[in-house]
């Protein structure tokens, strides 16, 4: 008896499944569908653009599909474009792990009249519309001295911690530091030196440099490791407040020494406005209001931004400071 | 039973696991295809082929594996192996693809040497040399390229096989067709592979009615090996890149399918057409939850459910059966519903 009671129950799910109408649940007949795609979901970075997303979309009366890997495999992105294309979305904003790997999907999403744009991390350029771009190097490079010549009042001795010699983007961005720097006569770069982006290693290069340089004002690091591991160095040696200590970083690294008053300054960009940007310019895509081609994007409340070639720019980095880093949980 | 009349035959057969597992997938399909406007489509079915298939070779042959009582878990981290060397030897060493393709194959069966090595020669248990393996295979694919050289641009005559339509197929189908036919008539039609049960339920019988225990099992592991490398070759096309991390996590999904598809984890009873229907119902419902629009963690939660479902729905008539008998006669319990001991290492 039981066993074609078991049998019933599947037979009844089967029938439950199969008699409902289609139509019924097809979500939001005329609504706009946006699927937008973090390189991983639990990721705090992307449940942070997560949140100026949905911003963007309740602003603009638009459905918004948040969905991404949960484990580490390549593939996983690849399926969820896929299905998100055979679901019939209207825009795909996809952040993407592999940029080869993905593009094949990508491609096959526009070629269904899906439009595709990315953020935070390109695919190929043949597979989307537009790059939300978070951060260009001169925009790095320049808030990064500016921000070092505003905390030492414009003169003094500095030193730059970064990841190593041979990093492409770090030398990159030291370019564009260095170029800066010819605007702060005052401001001296007294060593350059590497932590091999391990905090340890940037604490003990911190001690280092604050024994061999006692007029030091300032340590950047321009590695996000390298920002708690300097402060920890300057707190330790005792010379919080004396010798400043700023960077390139992540909030939830540095939220500590912030308060601690070790560490003045944490330099990124803002992440909630990057997923809100990225829906604005998704749902503007798809309206036809953003076409190839436009120098700018105007964003709502959020502002205006300069389009260069294909990359919208997110602009200047965000400073994280005292007064706002708790804002931020990632 | 068999002489049992026809309509306890009927009733049995009806009650059978994979009838359950294809009711099971029966239900997850037409309720997918009802709230989901797109699911039924071909476009989106095709999907489902070339999103499983990989995992679904897997599960194949770790049909034959358990069936012999044994395990591999290192199934998935040869499968990345397998891809890494496979963009070696194409890019680096200047290989067509089809050449690199086949020295991959070669590969992979020296991975599945190793465990089956390793199994029979020195009787360490499947479950302690596979995730010794696990960890090896993915260590080398890593240190072989440093955690981030990964191989592209691969040339369009091979991502067809894994992007594009053949026959009006997805191009990987016929592969996976070939080696699913394969691999049934090797457990259910040839004396040669019918012993692996034979063996998974008990090794030592096994040795004594004349069975060749060591070659036997041997065997099922370098046919995981070679057929761990033939998904990363397709895993490679579908994706157009092979990276160090490929098919992470396979060897589990693999399992799974194997175990909803009424295989004891024991050894000793299973069926291939059973994995058949495993594999399907993990794929259809890892797809449709997206077209119900349900998070992708749910497949998780659900295909654990799934498991535990199939599982008490195919043991519990048998163990109901056999309570209802005892107070009359008490005989022993059916043989096929208390699953064999745990398989010593085959010797």
């Amino acid at each position: 008896m039981k066993k074609i009671a078991l049998l019933l129950l599947f037979a009844g799910l089967a029938l439950a499944g199969c008699s409902k109408s289609p139509d019924t649940s097809a979500p939001g007949a005329k609504k706009l569908t946006v699927a937008l795609l973090p390189k991983s979901k639990g990721n705090a970075y992307f449940i942070s653009c997560r949140i100026g997303a949905e911003k963007a979309a309740a602003d603009l009366g638009v459905d918004l599909i948040f969905d991404g890997p949960t484990d580490t495999d390549p593939a996983k992105q690849n399926e969820i474009v896929d299905n998100w294309t055979n679901l019939g979305v209207d825009v795909i904003a996809a952040a993407c792990e592999n940029k080869e790997g993905i593009s094949t999907a990508l491609r096959k999403a526009q070629a269904k009249g899906i439009k595709v744009i990315t953020y935070d991390a390109d695919a190929q350029a043949d597979a989307r519309s537009f790059f939300v771009n978070q951060a260009t190097p001169d925009g790095i490079g320049n808030a990064l001295m500016d921000e070092a010549a505003r905390l030492c009042d414009k003169s003094g001795e500095y030193a730059i911690i970064t990841a190593t010699l041979t990093a492409a983007n770090q030398n990159e961005w030291k370019k564009y530091i260095d170029e800066r720097n010819a605007s702060f006569p005052d401001m001296k770069l007294v060593a350059f030196r590497p932590c091999d982006d391990d905090k340890d290693k940037a604490q003990a290069e911190a001690t280092a440099l604050l024994s061999t340089y006692p007029n030091l004002k300032l340590i950047m690091s321009i590695c996000s490791p390298g920002v708690p591991g300097a402060a920890e160095a300057v707190k330790q040696a005792g010379k919080a407040g004396k010798v400043k200590v700023m960077g390139l970083g992540l909030p939830n690294e540095n939220k500590r020494y912030v308060h601690e008053g070790v560490t003045d300054s944490v330099i990124l960009w803002n992440t909630q406005d990057l997923g809100n940007l990225t829906v604005q310019a998704a749902v503007a895509l798809v309206k036809g209001t953003l076409k190839p081609g436009d120098t700018s994007f105007t964003a709502g409340k959020l502002g205006t931004f300069a389009i260069k070639g294909d990359n919208i720019l997110l602009g200047k980095p965000f400073i994280f400071n005292k007064g706002n880093i708790d804002q931020f949980d990632f | 039973m068999s002489s049992a009349p026809a309509s306890h035959r009927w009733r049995a057969a009806l009650f059978r696991h994979e009838t359950l597992l294809l009711a099971l997938l029966a239900t997850e399909w037409c309720y997918f295809n009802a709230v989901g406007a797109h699911f039924g489509t071909l476009d989106n079915t095709y999907d489902i082929v070339r999103h499983s298939v990989e995992f679904g070779l897997l599960a194949l042959v770790m049909t034959p594996v358990i069936l012999t009582g044994g395990i591999d878990l290192s199934v998935g981290s040869l499968l990345g192996l397998s891809a890494i060397l496979f963009g070696k030897l194409w890019r680096d060493a200047g290989l067509s693809p089809a050449a690199a393709a086949a020295c991959t194959l070669g590969i992979g069966a020296l991975g599945g040497g190793l465990n089956a090595t390793l199994i029979t020669e020195l009787r360490l248990p499947p479950l302690i040399v596979t995730l010794g393996t696990y960890s090896l295979f993915r260590g080398l694919a890593e240190a072989i390229t440093h955690g981030s050289d990964t191989f592209t641009n691969f040339p369009p005559s091979f991502l067809f096989l894994g992007q594009e339509r053949w026959l009006g197929l997805p191009a990987q189908a016929p592969i996976f067709i070939v080696v699913a036919l394969g691999v049934w008539l090797l457990v259910h039609r040839m004396t040669f592979g019918r012993c692996f049960r034979t063996i998974g339920f008990s090794p030592e019988g096994a040795r004594y009615a004349g069975i060749p225990v060591k070659r036997r099992v041997g065997l099922v592991y370098v046919l995981a090996g070679t057929v761990s490398a033939l998904a990363a070759i397709i895993y490679t096309a579908r994706l157009g890149q092979a990276r160090a991390d490929a098919g992470t996590g396979y060897e589990l999904y693999a399992i799974t399918a194997v175990v909803l598809g009424g295989t004891s984890i024991f050894g000793g009873v299973g069926s291939v057409h059973g994995t058949l229907l495993g594999i399907a119902a993990i794929a259809v419902l890892d797809n449709g939850l997206v077209h119900a629009r349900q998070p992708r963690e749910a497949a998780g939660v659900l295909t654990g459910v799934l498991l535990l479902i199939a599982l008490t729905g195919s043991v519990a008539p048998k163990l109901w059966a056999a309570r209802r008998r005892r107070p009359a006669a008490s005989p022993p319990p059916p043989a096929s519903a208390v699953s064999p001991p745990l398989a010593t290492p085959p010797t």
